[in-house]
């Protein structure tokens, strides 16, 4: 009895650490993709500063390919769009992530208690029927 | 179960490992605020060198070729830079476009500084509230001395401040002294040793009290600032005149010795009839005040906009403020009388309909007096306030100017409008001289109760009644800002009748 519990007790343990690693993982990926964010912004920023006469390139690999200031504004908004777009996505998946492991740990505690229970009980069985009367 | 009370035993511990997550944090915006200023200075000092480079066509200068070595040669194109955007993107510019661009990143370090500065104080506060509290809670007992620092200026009174009649008497310091006695004597007061005078002026603060009690009762508790007008009018008893006129520019004397002594009597020691008071003083200045020589709390009180109630028939009160804004700030003593007190202070933002009327006032006199609506009940207005504050007259004056004023003016209906229409039917037979000058009513005055008129006072009993002797009286001629309508006992009446 008690080690069925155990058992249970242990594989509700490691589900519920996968997930904590899901969600840690999943927050850095979006700490990351805001980091991306504020980036685009500044680039967005000062594209707007330069004018026309600048020339812009963009770097693919080793190499400096030249692009049209108009191009590379669209393409930064482009970017940022993609990139909270993909934010709100992690957002909506880290949430789902937290309720699973709120799940988790509830039913990790009530095992705990089973189990506690479950030692509890053989031990002092004897000493406590007659104190219950 | 998991044992999850919180002994005694653990609460230091919690406090421990809070000041220590505290600590974590203030060091983590520490190291970061470092970072991000030597960012700064590396900004900086490109800014310098920007400005320099193009002073020369080339430079003579040692390249780096690889880790290890170096080799003579020129700087040229010296206005030539390509600026590494950010994310991947090159952007071919002059030295002052580049400069541009370095401001504009400078910007942004700026502004995360400043976020991490702010991060840094709050944690830094906090931890410095946890350790107070920690202090509160091994301290004895359940008093906690909490401090505030009042200036004088701040003080700011509603409404007007009121000048005794008499201004050559004294009865308010007697009537303090007295005061500090009955403390002394646990609150009762001792008439046997009171002068007739200060017994009047005493019965006067009993009145008072029992005014602001069943005020009090009245209120709406979301209006904290109707005790202000409870304690305002106990400010005005205080003063212990048998006619409380209402003097727009404020005594400030009188009612600062009113205050002082409100204050010590306040502390520390709470009387029955001048718990009142106490507790009005208490949240008037958001702050109580217990000398108990225990863990201080330094309070800062912060001044709020300040409003002014209006009491409707219905007896429901609107928020009228910003009526005195200039004398609220020319002349901040206590705050006086609320229900009718006019104090101002708000800003000029129109969201509520009660905003128009703070905002578009008419100087009369010298001084701003709010529109009021056409359909606004006066007479039962004035009855229906129980505050006597002086304020409450002006309030009154303004209503019965405005009547005189044109019918056509309509301004966003005030919440009685069904009562001012009735109203007006009431009063409609008074004629009123609509001059320039809102000045006290003229015209034949109806009176249907054979009241003294050389009395302002007025009686609970007749709400509509109140307001006839009053302008009677006024018209009779004080120039001042007049009687607050308020309720005289016949006590005081029949005193006022000797005097």
């Amino acid at each position: 009895m008690a080690e069925a519990i155990q058992r249970k007790l242990q594989s509700e343990l490691e589900k519920y650490q996968q997930i904590q690693k899901d969600v840690s993982k999943s927050m850095s990926a979006r700490q990351k993709l805001e980091a991306q964010l504020t980036e685009n912004n500044i680039v967005k920023e000062e594209l707007y500063l330069l004018d026309s006469q600048n020339t812009v390139y963009k770097l693919i690999g080793p190499v400096l390919v030249k692009q049209d200031l108009d191009e590379a504004k669209a393409t930064v908004a482009k970017r940022l769009e993609y990139i909270t777009g993909e934010i709100q996505r992690y957002e909506t998946l880290l949430k789902e992530m937290e309720r699973k492991s709120e799940q988790h740990r509830e039913v990790l505690a009530s095992l705990q208690q089973e189990y506690q229970r479950a030692q509890g009980l053989p031990v002092g069985k004897l000493p406590l029927w007659p104190t219950a009367i | 179960m998991a044992g999850k009370v919180k002994t005694t035993n653990d609460l230091p511990k919690g406090v421990e490992r809070l000041k220590e997550e505290h600590r974590q944090v203030v060091t983590d915006c520490k190291s970061q605020i470092t970072h991000w200023r030597k960012m700064e200075k590396d900004y900086e000092s490109l800014q310098e060198r920007l400005d320099t480079l193009p002073d020369k066509l080339s430079y003579d200068i040692m390249v780096p070729f690889g880790p290890l070595a170096f080799m003579p040669g020129k700087l040229i194109h010296t206005n030539e830079l390509t600026v590494l955007l950010g994310d991947n993107w090159f952007a071919k510019c002059s030295a002052k476009q580049a400069q541009t661009l370095v401001e504009h990143r400078k910007k942004h370090v700026n502004n995360k500084l400043d976020d991490l500065r702010k991060v840094m104080k709050n944690f830094q506060e906090r931890a410095g509230f946890t350790e107070d509290l920690e202090k509160m809670t091994s301290a004895t007992g359940d008093f906690v001395d909490i401090r505030e620092e009042v200036g004088e200026e701040e003080a700011a009174t509603k409404g007007k401040h009121r000048m005794a009649h008499k201004p050559n008497s004294k009865p308010k310091e007697e009537y303090v002294v007295q005061l500090e006695e009955d403390i002394r004597e646990d609150g009762e007061s001792n008439k046997g040793v009171l002068s007739e005078d200060e017994l009047w002026a005493r019965l006067d603060e009993l009145e008072r009290l029992e005014e602001e009690q069943d005020e009090r009762d009245r209120l709406d508790s979301p209006d904290t600032n109707g005790e202000d007008t409870t304690s305002s009018s106990s400010e005005e008893e205080k003063e212990a005149d048998a006619g409380k006129v209402a003097q727009v520019n404020g005594h400030g004397q009188c009612e600062d010795q009113a205050i002082a002594p409100d204050v010590d009597q306040v502390n520390g020691i709470s009387r029955p009839q001048l718990d009142e008071e106490g507790t009005e003083e208490q949240e008037e200045e958001e702050a109580e005040e217990e000398v108990s020589g225990l863990p201080t709390i330094y309070f800062s009180h912060t001044v709020e906009p300040k409003k002014v109630r209006i009491n409707t028939g219905k007896n429901t009160t609107l928020k009228f403020s910003d009526r005195k804004e200039q004398k609220q700030q020319g002349k901040r003593k206590k705050k006086n009388g609320k229900s009718n007190g006019h104090s101002i202070h708000e800003h000029h933002k129109i969201s509520t309909p009660a905003d128009i009327y703070r905002v578009f006032v008419d100087v009369v006199n010298g001084e701003p007096v709010p529109r009021k609506s056409i359909l606004k009940s006066r007479s039962r207005e004035n009855s229906v306030c129980s505050d006597t504050s002086e304020s409450s007259t002006a309030d009154f004056e303004e209503r019965r100017a405005f009547f005189g004023r044109t019918h056509s003016y309509d301004e966003a209906t005030h919440s009685d409008a069904s009562d001012g229409i009735t109203e007006e039917d009431g009063l409609s037979h008074i004629s009123l001289r609509p001059n320039g000058r809102f000045e006290a009513f003229s015209g034949t005055v109806v009176e249907k109760d054979p009241l003294p008129s050389s009395i302002p006072h007025l009686t609970i009993a007749t709400p509509a009644l109140p307001t006839i002797p009053e302008r009677k009286q006024e018209e009779v001629g004080s120039e001042v800002p007049q009687e607050p309508p308020k309720r005289v006992s016949k006590f005081k009446a029949a005193r006022l009748q000797q005097k």
